[in-house]
Formats: C-alpha cells, sequence, structure tokens
C-alpha cells in the first residue's frame, strides 16, 4: 500500500541516503548465493527491521513483512535498496535499538549489495522510457521563435493555451503533459497567428512618422485635474510602475491607442525632463531618492491587453535613460515594435503612492508664509493645487516622435529562414514545405508527411486561395502535426535500447536551449556522430557558450528551487515596501540566475550550492542584504564577507519562495530543504493526525507551537526531521532580509539538533553540516537534473545510471558544468 | 484516412466522452422543451475557504442567528440553505482545492468511473448543444498551488478559463461582421483539412513507432476528435445570431473590480439562454487587496494565525464575495423569466463554496457550501454530523442537483446517494 505512493516520487531512501556505485559494481562480481536470503539476510530483518516496519505500524511508511527473493518487480527493488542505503549509512536501526554486530552488519550489506546489483543488471532494458512527449509551453514558445527566425519580445502564442501540469515541480514531465481538444483547438489558433505575423507581406512597407505634443491624455482619474492643471501640454509620471494603485505611474500615448500599423523597427525620440528631482519632502511622504538622476523606461503596450495606463502581459525594455537635470533634453531609442503596440513610459524610481501625498503637498503649499509662492486658488482641487505647485517629483514628457517602421534587412529574416528566395515562387512550394517540415519536425521529414502537408495546400488552392496563401495553410497544419508538437523517442534499428542521432539531437537541444537543434547538430545527426560520447561532449560545451543555454538556467531553476512560485504570494505592502519600491521580485530571481550561470562558466564545486563567499547583486538587492557600494540596477559580483549569506540559502529568492509573504514557517521552509536541496521529501501528513491550525497571539512562538506538536507520537517522527532544517532559516523574513528577533520582539532561536544527533547554532553552522552531507545535496541535484534532461520521473532502474554518474564527478573534482555534461553524456540519456 | 470515416467509425466503436456526446445531441431537437423554462446551474467557488467562525451559524434549522459573513444575503434568508459539516473527505490544502466540484481528486480520477469531471460539467454534458455554449467556466489560469481550478472533464482535463469580461462579453455578445463571417467559415474549412493532414500523420507516427506509446497517441487522436466535433457545433451555430447585448462592452479592470461585471453578464448569459451552466472560479492570486486599503496579499491574511488584525482583512474581503453574491441573486430574482411567471431564480440553482475548509489551517474538510434557488426548499442551515463515520459526502447533495437538473443518474463523484433532507418545496 504505502509503498506505491512512494515509488512515484524521485529515487529516494529513508531520510538519508546513499552511496556512490562502484561499490554495486565491485560487489556483483563476487560469488553470489542467492540461498542465503532466507538462511541469513531474513532471519536478520526480522531481528532487526521487522520489529517497526511491518504490516500493522509501517514506521516511516515501510513494511518488510513480505519481502521475499528474488526481486520480483520494481517496488521490491526500492525496499532491498532502501535497506542497503540505511544499513551501510549505520542510520538503522535507531540508536535505541538492539544493534547488528559489525560481521553480522557487513555479512548483510555484502549479500543485499549482489542481490540489488543482479536485480539492475537483469532488468536493465525495461527501465523508464521517454517514448512520446509533447512541447510543453516554453519549449514551444521558444521553437516557434527560433523556427521562423522571430521577435517574440511582444508575441507568446502560448498565451492563450490552458496551463500546465507539473509533477515534482517539473513541468516537462512526459506523461502529465497532457493533450486535450482544448489545447489542440489553441494549437490551431496558433499556428494561424504565428505564420500569418512570420509572413505578413510580401511588400516592404512603407516608413512613416507621428508627432505628439499639446494632446497628451493622462489616465482617467488624474486627467481632469492636469487638464486643469496646464492642459494637455505634458505627459508627467510620477509613480514608480510597481504601486498600488498605479496613480500616473504608466503614461500611455492615447492619441496613438491604435499601435504601430505594422511590426518592424521604429525610432522613438522622446523630449522629456526631470522636474524636482532634488525635493525636499520626508521619505514618507515622497519616497524619490533625491541623489539619484531620475530613471525613464519606455515599454510598449497594446489595448488588446486592457487600459495603456496599467501593467501589462508584454513589457520588454524598449529603451532606458536617466534622465539629466538641464532642462528637456531628446533621449532616442531604436527598437523593435510588433504591429498595434504603443510606446509607453515609466519613471522606474518614482514615488511609491502618490494619491496620499498630493493631498499633504497641497495643505503644505496652502500654510506655505513664503510670498515668493503665488497663492493657489482655495476653491481649487487639492490634486490640481499639488500638480500645479507642490513641487512633487516627476518626469515630464513635452514630446514624442515615432518614425519606422525600419528594417536591417528585407526580405526578414523570418521570410529568408521560411521561403529562402528574395520572391515566392509557386513552382517551390513542394520544396518550401519540405525544408520547412524537416526543420520543425527536427528530422527529415518523410514522404507520407510532405504528401499529407501537399493536400492541404492543393485543397486550399482548389477553395480559390493564392499559391501564397495555400503554401501558408500548408506551414500551419505542419505546427499542428503530431510530429511537431511531440519530442520523438525513436530508436535505432540495430538497437532498440538507443535514440537515433536524430532524437538525440533533440533531446540534447531541449534540454540545453529549450528548444529545437540548430544547423550543426542536425547534421552530426544525419552524420550519425553524435551519438559518439566524445562528440556529445564537445556539442554540450558548445552548447553552454552559446546564450539559448540561459533557457537552461531559468528553467531548471524553476523546476529545482520552484522560482517559478516567485510571487504567488505576494510580500505585505507595508511591511517590504523595498520589495515593491526596489523591483525585487525579478532582482532576486536574477541574482540565482546569474549565480548559476556563474556556476557554469566557472565549473564551480556544487559545494557553491550550500555555501560560497561571494553573489550577484543590484543596489536594491544590495540593501535588502546591508551590503554597502552597489548602487543602480545593474548586477555585480561582490565578495560575502558575512558568512550568514552565502550560497542558496542566503539567496532572497529561495528564502522568499519558502515564505507565505507575511510569515515564515519552519516547516514549509524544511520540507522545501529535503524536498528539493536533499532530495528526501517526507511522507504527507498520517490521516488521523488534527491539522497544525496556527495561533501566533500573544508570545507564543512558532517553536512553542511546533514543540506541542512534535508531542504527538505520529507527528514526531517527521517533524524531528523537518522543523530543525527550518529554524536553521528563521533568522531571515519573508523576503529574506535579516531579522534577529520577531515583530514582537521575541528573539529569534535558529538553532536546532538533527535526527542525527548533530546540532547547530545558527545558519552558519548549519550550512556546515550541510556540507558534510553534500552527498545527499549531490545526488538530488543530479537526479533532479537527469529527471529535467530525460522530461520523465526519475525511477529505481535509474540508479545505477546516477550512482555512476555521481562516480564520475567525483573522479572529475564536483564541478557543476562537468555534471551537465555527465548528465548529457549518460546512458540513460541516449536511452528511450 | 478520411476524417469522416474516422469519426463515424470512432462514434461507433467507443464511449462517448464530453464533446462527443455534446455532438449526439446535437443531432436531436436544439430548442428546450415546452414544459416549462429550462433548469440552468451556476458554480461559484473560491481559492482560501470562508473563516469558519464568522461564516457558519451556531445553530441548525431556519431560526438560526445570523452570522456575519452571512449578513449580506439577510435579504435572501429565505432563498438559500447553508450546510455545515459537508466535505470531500481530502486532504492536500491548496493542492486539493480543485476537487471542489468533482469530490475527486487529479491523482485519482484513473480509479473513478467517471474520472474526475465536475458537477457542472456533467450538467453541461447533459444540456449538450441545446444552448451555444455547453458551459462558460470562467476564471484564471493563476493561482496559487494550482489555484482553485474547479472545472474538469470526465478526460481529466482542467477546462480553460474564460479570463476577463471582456472576453465574456465578446463571446456571448459580439457577431462576427458579413466579412470576418466569411473569414470564419473559410477558417473552418481551413481548420478541417489540417485535421485530416495531421491526423494521417499520427497513423503514421503509431507505425513508425511500432505502437509504443499508445497512450500519448490516443490522446492526440481524442483531441483531433473533440475539435472536429466542436467544429461541427461551431458551424451550426454560426447561422444563428447571438442575442442583443443590453450593456456596453466592459474593461477588464482588476479581479475584485470584475467580480460585478462577471455576475452580470452571467445572469445574462443564462437570461438570454446563451447557456445554462456557468461556473465562476475566483482565484485568489491576483485579488488585489489594495481595493480594500489592505496592504496583504489575500492568501497571506488567509494564514492569520488568529491575529485579529489578519482575521479581519480576511473577513472583509470575504465580506465582499457574498456581498457580490447577494446581489447576484438580486439580479437573477429581477428577471423574468420568458413565457412563464416565475423568475430566473426559480430555475437556477446556484452553489457558492470552496475546495479550502479552515484556511488557516489548509484543510479541506468542512467546507462552506451554500446553495439557493432552483425549487428547492431553503431558508435553514443544514448541519450534518461531524463525527468520524458518520459524516455526509459533499458529492451527495451534487447528486441531488444533477438529478434536479434533469440529468439521470444514481451517482456523482463519492456519493453515497442523493443528500437527505434536501427537498423540493
Amino acid at each position: 500500500m504505502s509503498i506505491k505512493g512512494f515509488f512515484s516520487k524521485p529515487l529516494v531512501a529513508g531520510w538519508l541516503g546513499l552511496l556512490a556505485g562502484f561499490q554495486v559494481c565491485v560487489a556483483a562480481e563476487v560469488d553470489f548465493d542467492a540461498t542465503a536470503f532466507d538462511s541469513k539476510v531474513k532471519p536478520f530483518l526480522e531481528e532487526y527491521c521487522i520489529g517497526c516496519h511491518n504490516e500493522e505500524k509501517q514506521k516511516g511508511e515501510r513494511d518488510f513483512d513480505e519481502l521475499v527473493y528474488p526481486i520480483l518487480d520494481d517496488e521490491a527493488l526500492v525496499d532491498f535498496q532502501d535497506i542497503l542505503d540505511l544499513l551501510n549509512l549505520g542510520d538503522m536501526p535507531p540508536e535505541n535499538e538492539p544493534q547488528p554486530g559489525d560481521a553480522e552488519r557487513q555479512e548483510v550489506i555484502d549479500w543485499m549489495t549482489g542481490a540489488v546489483a543482479h536485480a539492475y543488471d537483469s532488468r536493465i532494458i525495461t527501465g523508464g522510457e521517454t517514448v512520446l512527449r509533447r512541447l510543453n509551453h516554453r519549449e514551444y514558445f521558444h521553437t516557434i521563435g527560433d523556427l521562423f527566425q522571430m521577435n517574440m519580445s511582444m508575441f507568446d502564442p502560448t498565451e492563450t493555451f490552458p496551463g500546465e501540469r507539473v509533477v515534482e515541480h517539473l513541468d516537462n514531465v512526459g506523461d502529465a503533459l497532457v493533450t486535450s481538444g482544448y489545447l489542440l483547438d489553441r494549437y490551431l489558433k496558433a499556428a494561424d497567428q504565428i505564420v500569418e505575423r512570420a509572413l505578413p507581406w510580401e511588400e516592404k512597407p512603407a516608413q512613416q512618422s507621428w508627432k505628439f505634443n499639446g494632446d497628451f491624455v493622462q489616465q482617467p482619474e488624474l486627467n481632469k485635474r492636469h487638464m486643469r492643471a496646464h492642459g494637455q501640454r505634458y505627459l508627467n509620471i510620477y509613480e514608480a510602475p510597481n504601486t498600488v494603485r498605479r496613480f500616473g505611474a504608466y503614461a500611455p500615448l492615447i492619441a496613438f491607442e491604435e499601435g504601430v500599423p505594422e511590426g518592424g523597427t521604429y525610432e522613438i525620440r522622446v523630449l522629456a525632463e526631470a522636474v524636482n528631482r532634488r525635493h525636499s519632502f520626508q521619505h514618507e511622504a515622497i519616497t524619490n531618492d533625491p541623489n539619484e538622476p531620475m530613471q525613464l523606461r519606455v515599454i510598449p503596450g497594446h489595448r488588446r491587453f486592457g487600459f495603456l495606463h496599467m501593467p501589462q502581459p508584454f513589457e520588454p525594455e524598449l529603451g532606458f535613460f536617466d534622465l539629466s537635470d538641464d532642462g528637456p533634453q531628446w533621449y532616442t531609442t531604436r527598437n523593435w515594435l510588433d504591429r498595434g503596440f504603443a510606446p509607453r513610459f515609466n519613471y522606474v524610481n518614482g514615488t511609491m503612492d502618490i494619491r496620499p501625498s498630493f493631498r499633504a503637498v497641497s495643505k503644505m503649499v496652502i500654510e506655505n508664509p513664503d510670498p515668493s509662492i503665488p497663492k493657489p486658488d482655495l476653491q481649487e482641487d487639492y490634486m490640481v493645487v499639488a500638480i500645479k505647485h507642490g513641487g512633487v517629483p516627476h518626469i515630464r514628457i513635452h514630446e514624442v516622435q515615432i518614425e519606422g517602421p525600419f528594417y536591417d534587412e528585407w526580405p526578414t529574416a523570418s521570410w529568408k529562414a521560411i521561403i529562402g528566395d528574395e520572391t515566392f515562387d509557386p513552382k517551390k512550394t513542394r520544396k518550401i514545405i519540405h525544408k520547412f517540415a524537416s526543420r520543425a519536425y527536427r528530422r527529415p521529414a518523410t514522404l507520407p508527411e510532405l504528401n499529407s502537408l501537399m493536400e492541404v495546400v492543393s485543397g486550399r488552392i482548389k477553395k480559390g486561395h493564392s499559391p501564397f496563401e495555400a503554401m501558408k495553410d500548408g506551414l500551419k497544419s505542419a505546427l499542428c502535426s503530431p510530429s511537431f508538437l511531440y519530442l520523438e523517442g525513436e530508436v535505432l534499428k540495430a538497437d532498440p535500447s538507443r535514440l537515433t542521432d536524430y532524437a538525440l539531437a533533440s533531446r540534447l537541444s531541449y534540454f540545453l536551449w529549450g528548444t529545437l537543434p540548430d544547423e550543426p547538430l542536425l547534421s552530426l545527426a544525419k552524420q550519425k556522430r553524435l551519438n559518439r560520447s566524445d562528440v556529445l561532449s564537445e556539442q554540450v560545451e558548445r552548447m553552454l557558450g552559446d546564450e539559448r543555454s540561459d533557457r537552461f538556467v531559468r528553467g531548471f531553476l524553476d523546476s529545482w528551487l520552484t522560482l517559478r512560485d516567485l510571487g504567488d504570494a505576494p510580500p505585505d505592502r507595508n511591511k517590504f515596501e523595498a520589495y515593491y519600491e526596489g523591483g525585487l521580485e525579478s532582482a532576486m530571481r536574477k541574482e540565482t540566475e546569474l549565480y548559476t550561470r556563474h556556476a557554469i562558466d566557472e565549473n564551480q564545486n556544487l559545494s557553491c550550492f550550500l555555501d560560497s563567499n561571494y553573489t550577484f547583486v543590484n543596489g536594491p538587492l544590495a540593501e535588502l542584504y546591508g551590503l554597502e557600494d552597489v548602487k543602480g540596477l545593474d548586477f555585480q559580483k561582490v565578495a560575502l564577507n558575512d558568512p550568514r549569506r552565502g550560497g542558496l540559502l542566503g539567496h532572497a529568492s529561495v528564502l522568499t519562495v519558502t515564505a507565505n509573504g507575511i510569515d515564515t514557517s519552519p516547516v514549509y521552509r524544511g520540507i522545501w530543504l529535503l524536498e528539493n536541496l536533499l532530495g528526501t521529501p517526507p511522507p504527507p501528513p498520517p490521516p488521523d493526525v488534527e491539522p497544525l491550525d496556527p495561533d501566533i497571539r500573544g508570545t507564543k512562538t512558532i517553536r512553542d507551537q511546533l514543540e506541542k506538536h512534535r508531542t504527538v507520537e505520529s507527528c514526531r517522527e517527521c517533524h524531528r526531521k523537518i522543523d530543525p532544517l527550518g529554524f536553521a532559516l528563521e533568522n531571515f523574513d519573508p523576503i529574506g532580509g535579516w531579522r534577529s528577533n520577531y515583530d514582537d520582539r521575541a528573539h529569534i532561536d535558529a538553532s536546532g539538533k538533527l535526527p542525527d544527533g548533530s546540532g547547530f547554532e545558527d545558519v552558519v553552522d548549519f550550512k556546515k553540516i550541510l556540507l558534510d552531507k553534500q552527498f545527499l545535496f549531490n545526488r538530488a541535484i543530479t537526479e533532479k537534473m537527469l529527471a529535467y534532461a530525460l522530461g520523465r520521473r526519475i525511477e529505481i532502474m535509474d540508479r545505477p545510471t546516477v550512482d555512476g554518474i555521481l562516480a564520475d564527478l567525483e573522479e572529475r573534482g564536483g564541478g557543476f558544468r562537468d555534471l551537465i555534461t555527465l548528465v548529457a553524456t549518460s546512458d540513460s540519456f541516449s536511452k528511450p | 484516412m478520411n476524417r469522416r470515416l474516422f469519426l463515424k467509425s470512432s462514434f461507433a466503436t467507443l464511449a462517448l466522452p464530453a464533446l462527443e456526446s455534446v455532438a449526439a445531441k446535437s443531432v436531436g431537437a436544439v430548442k428546450a422543451s415546452a414544459s416549462g423554462p429550462p433548469m440552468r446551474m451556476v458554480c461559484i467557488g473560491n481559492s482560501f475557504g470562508m473563516y469558519p467562525k464568522d461564516f457558519f451559524p451556531n445553530e441548525a434549522g431556519s431560526n438560526y442567528a445570523m452570522t456575519p459573513l452571512l449578513a449580506p444575503l439577510e435579504r435572501h434568508r429565505k432563498d438559500f440553505n447553508i450546510f455545515s459539516h459537508l466535505d470531500h473527505d481530502v486532504k492536500g490544502g491548496h493542492f486539493s482545492v480543485h476537487t471542489f466540484l468533482s469530490g475527486v481528486k487529479m491523482a485519482d480520477a484513473k480509479g473513478m468511473p467517471e474520472g474526475n469531471i465536475s458537477i457542472d460539467q456533467r450538467a453541461a454534458e447533459h444540456t449538450g448543444a441545446a444552448t451555444r455554449f455547453p458551459s462558460l467556466t470562467i476564471g484564471s489560469e493563476d493561482g496559487l498551488h494550482g489555484g482553485c481550478h474547479m472545472c474538469w472533464t470526465r478526460t481529466g482535463v482542467r477546462v480553460p478559463p474564460i479570463e476577463g469580461p471582456r472576453e465574456l462579453f465578446r463571446k456571448l455578445f459580439i457577431n462576427e461582421g458579413e466579412r470576418a463571417k466569411q473569414e470564419a467559415a473559410d477558417d473552418l474549412e481551413l481548420r478541417g483539412s489540417i485535421l485530416d493532414s495531421v491526423l494521417s500523420d499520427a497513423k503514421n507516427l503509431e507505425r513508425r513507432l511500432g505502437g509504443q506509446d499508445k497512450d500519448k497517441l490516443d490522446e492526440y487522436l481524442t483531441s483531433v476528435r473533440d475539435v472536429e466535433v466542436s467544429l461541427e457545433l461551431d458551424k451550426r451555430w454560426s447561422r444563428v445570431p447571438k442575442p442583443k447585448a443590453q450593456m456596453d462592452e466592459p474593461e477588464d479592470r482588476s479581479l475584485v473590480e470584475d467580480i460585478p461585471v462577471m455576475y452580470e453578464l452571467i445572469a445574462l448569459a443564462l437570461q438570454t439562454d446563451s447557456t445554462r451552466v456557468a461556473s465562476f472560479e475566483m482565484a485568489g492570486t491576483g485579488f488585489d487587496t489594495g481595493f480594500f486599503g489592505l496592504s496583504q496579499g489575500y492568501h497571506a491574511l488567509s494564514h492569520h494565525g488568529q491575529k485579529p488584525d489578519r482575521i479581519k482583512g480576511l473577513t472583509t474581503i470575504e465580506y465582499y464575495q457574498m456581498e457580490q453574491l447577494s446581489r447576484f441573486l438580486d439580479k437573477l430574482k429581477s428577471l423574468k423569466e420568458p413565457d412563464s411567471n416565475g423568475n430566473l431564480l426559480d430555475s437556477t440553482m446556484v452553489l457558492f463554496g470552496s475546495g479550502m475548509g479552515n484556511g488557516n489551517a489548509h484543510v479541506n474538510i468542512d467546507l462552506p457550501i451554500i446553495l439557493a434557488g432552483a425549487g428547492f426548499k431553503t431558508g435553514e442551515h443544514k448541519a450534518y454530523p461531524s463525527s468520524q463515520g458518520k459524516r455526509v459526502p459533499l458529492c451527495n447533495l451534487y447528486l441531488s442537483m444533477l438529478q434536479r437538473f434533469g440529468v439521470e443518474t444514481d451517482f456523482f463523484g463519492t456519493s453515497t446517494g442523493t443528500l437527505n433532507g434536501l427537498e423540493l418545496a
């Protein structure tokens, strides 16, 4: 029973797992006596294990009553492997129970090692398979961008796709990637959008220019005040983009609501002025830092996504300027704009909440005794007074000019990628379709596939469509074909245990780039050379040097450290204003990405994830960490002199994603650590337990509460493993800032004791213990990366592969880049 | 292979789930029967439940003392029932909120006769092609730990949500112009030939892969079939003009501000018989608490830890939800049923609740459940046994609702029968 639920988890073993695999290999050569199970092993288990792990008690969800030899199935193999691991570690039987003698223990270990190795050998071919895996949304997005050589900064064809299901935080597990009528319906719509967008016209669109001044419209609530204060002469921006009300935070060009007529490069010129930068308001009223230059950002907006003065899904940075203090100046940027998008403007370091401040400011103006300040009309709305006379810092836009579209190349890159020639020749339709399908399917398109696409084309021509339109319909059809939508695990005819070179090229490319294989990979596949381990390693090196591998960094961190959940539980706005003011959400993600990128580039030892003396910060993040001398929004590598911050456990991203925005929970953080860093998730709470209904009033600390919880025996079993890990991080608040006391001033006690007896005082101590147990971490990250690379769960039959990777990794020195290479060249990687 | 042949053969050999049964219906009569107004169903759910102390009355029966969170419904007191101690007996906190309308966890769907189909989709199967939209599912893709995704087909697929009032309005009321109509017809034609083409690819793939991983290919083939069926429906309905809108096209604002507009549109959708089944997921993420002058997020507040200020914040948000529900009931009462004396609420069952019980403890037991309308006897707090072994599954209520809706079935999800004590007026 219980084993069933257990089995689907990544290969785990007790809460402390494991040993390097070379022992398995060595032992396999020893003479093996199958009858010893009944004569030696079973009596041993009965003596030392079955007292707790029987059908009735099932401690740790284990039940060895029925264990028999030979090993009949994978579930039994999990049991054998677990017993072996824990005997090896000396973690079982528990301290307070009778212990076997050393010789007795060793004899059983030797026999079990052989038994397990035999089982792996005999079952190796029926192991986990990834036969047909649908592209997930992330992969679909990148694949389309690369296939069509298209600018995707304002276009996401997956926008309306139904949400994807994740398994153990992985977003690419084949059996969970369901296809439904709803999804196929949207694939059809997306295909239409994509192709029409990639090949919109055969004529180069004419350049136009637009000029906007004197007709500016602010957002509704602000506009009538602005009209009274200074008509339509200016477009003012007051707030930073990330505020509650967004009151004058997004400045749109309402007169250009319809956006640009065609996708292309546009030149955007803004006549902008920094007004009242050096103000003397208190921070509580106006939060702008008077010592920083005002920052103007240009972003696109589209009416389709709702109001232009509100945040929208596509906001790539089109331009970023530090404004001069010398009156209105021209600022120019050239950037891509999709059809229908218009530029909008942000004041990046604007104030946080201007509306209540307006009232205070108008009062100050009215009460100001200085005769040089003109007295406002007392009948006037307070906001008008503040806007007109208040001296509030803001960015003032006087004029905007837009010109375009310009094209660096014509025909466009998309056109060249698909059509090849300058103009479309209907006679070449078959050739175009063939080339496209072979690229889209990531292997030469078969004759029946080509024919079925050509049938669409000829059918459309018969219906009266032009050859060009019909050809495009053929492309659309290819984008809905299972040959495009699914990654195939096609195997070699000669050796069905190995992938074809084309299938291998795709696996590698989706692993490291999240997209289809490029020309070099496909040509190696064509020559059937990719399956050679040295060639594969070379390609890994090449691909990690390409910027597309940043997609691996992001995709893997989302799946490993659950960073995709950042922002799901927004922190308290009053308590953690810095989170919003400093744009910390994206900054903390960036830190972990840069850190991981660095670990790849420098082949850092995996221990860098547990502890280190450096990290990457920008100004706002440095402030959160209490680091001096880092200003501005650019990131830089900094040395950490404070041992508390080093490693992932000091990263604000990890600390925020493991909190709920308002409190920290040692339980939640503890489980997160067990699951993701140590690879030993605790079982779910037993069915009959009263759930924890937190009560944090009064002086009771979370520690007191959990201690009470642990007095229940069925709770204690797991919480003694979970809670201490979480307590080690209690000094970090819900957004990763350091604290010594809780809000009610109760002192924070971050000490704890692990189940194996090792104690720690604080996070610094705790990290030392983690480093001692780095073998656990190494196994966990290896299993996670292998799962991510294969697009499936790790199963018991992957154990020898994982053991092998870990052994090789140790030999090579334990670098992160080495790990990636070892995963890509591992046995499992080239198997279906 | 010819797609139409394929369709025919699959109809002949397969059980007909979801959309297939819709198509089967579409062959038959479209108009509602002459025997009175059609039955309708609206299901509303949130992510974090209702603060139990302010929600459930202390007394059972019809003379219960009003509770703070039910107060906005005071004027409808005689027209709804509130239920306590009903749930699906599942665990998992956020990860089980999605069971609200199905009673079955996604992961357990395979072992159930109807998978984890939700009550609204079960009802929609029954309505079939009688209305333009077999069901309207309104909600959001976002949501903490899977959000409150409530609507599931019998094949275990979440019905993707309509995400904002603008989209819903356009779906309900905007007719394509003449040119757009032609384009749409041409588009349907193109989709048809693409489906032919990809079907043949799928068959080839099956051959090439030697029949491995048949599940995944079957899934793809079923999808082709489902799209095919909905294409047929689209074709039928494209000839029928949409009803005239009685309001201007709304703007999408924020989830909180959009709630009243969504209710308004649901009421209009029912009134115009554009659909008879609607569900409304109020996801926790994106619930902009700044609207209430709160600085803390909805989810954070649900973890109130018994702190009074946080409970106050939480119940402010929940009170707002009850106010909007109350206004929705007002609206349904104000709309006259065509060709009948009654109003819309008389033939509409309105279910409000959540897959989360006590949010602070993250439990999925003792769910907050309200049911109004559709001619059930109402006005009571119906308290069911809370002790182990005597508890009543929430699916019993759902079975009663489905039967009332006209579905001829004697089970739904984890039901053990219809709900004792729930009668028709």
